[in-house]
């Protein structure tokens, strides 16, 4: 078991990926500090029910996520409902091959289309049931098993999730590139 | 399924390191010989590199002292229960 006294000093680093998180759950800077601190109030009081030597990062992310899902998912009724529809492999990497006329290569200036607002709003566009496994896997590199323990479902819909989410993440990178009139659209 | 539908079906475990050894060395073995898929790889690559770099916002200066305030409350509140 943890023992209190020694909560500030392991949780603390975790702050900064912690608030990172929240706000795209949120999409809100006031809101994510409010989760933030709700988390490490919850995580400061239950320090004593932590297993020692265990996954401590994960373990703040489970209470993020639950005090994101208690505090904001009661405006929505069914927030697990919601679908993206059938989307295609490798997404991007064929909308981009299409537009130049040639395939396109990692290191050519394809992704350099993309700024780091195009990466938030595309990651804040994702349903929610999408997102959160996007956000661990791709942002905060959480494996399958720890999504699966933070989010309270099994590895196969993590799997599932994870894979939707990240086709529905490159069709909404691919439509602010046509938004901002910077490639054409196909069809 | 051909080679090439294979390693496409799964790209994203690959790269996220959740494959058994035996999946991952077929994938391996079909990227070395096919120039296609391994250049695919590669731009899924870098896009999950960018993804995790440009989905991380930076926290306001003042939040590790609200926090500390936060818990330091706490355990005066806590101390006067006893």
């Amino acid at each position: 078991m943890a023992d209190q006294a020694n909560f500030e000093n392991d949780a603390m680093q975790y702050a900064p990926q912690l608030y990172s998180a929240a706000l795209r759950m949120t999409r809100n800077p006031a809101d994510a500090e409010d989760v933030v601190q709700e988390t490490f109030l919850k995580a400061y009081r239950a320090y004593d029910t932590f297993t020692e030597g265990t996954n401590l990062k994960a373990w703040l992310y489970r209470i993020l996520t639950n005090t994101y899902i208690n505090k904001y998912r009661k405006k929505q009724r069914r927030p697990n409902e919601v679908e993206l529809g059938e989307l295609q492999d490798l997404y991007l990497y064929k909308r981009l091959g299409e537009h130049s006329g040639a395939q396109v290569s990692a290191e050519s200036e394809a992704l350099d289309l993309f700024v780091d607002e195009d990466i938030i709003e595309a990651l804040e566009s994702l349903p929610e049931n999408f997102r959160l496994p996007v956000l661990y896997a791709d942002v905060e590199g959480f494996s399958y098993k720890e999504i699966a323990e933070i989010l309270d479902v099994p590895i196969g819909t993590v799997m599932s999730r994870l894979h939707r989410g990240r086709k529905a993440l490159q069709r909404k990178l691919w439509n602010l590139a046509v938004e901002h009139g910077l490639v054409e659209p196909s069809e | 399924m051909s080679g090439c539908d294979n390693a496409v079906e799964y790209v994203y475990q690959y790269l996220d390191d959740e494959l058994t050894v035996t999946r991952r060395t077929r994938i391996s073995w079909h990227l070395k010989r096919c120039g296609n898929c391994l250049n695919a790889f590669q731009f899924e690559t870098s896009l999950k590199k960018k993804i995790s770099d440009g989905g991380k916002t930076e926290p306001p200066e003042e939040l590790f002292d609200t926090l500390r305030a936060l818990i330091e409350q706490e355990r005066n509140t806590g101390d006067s229960d006893c």
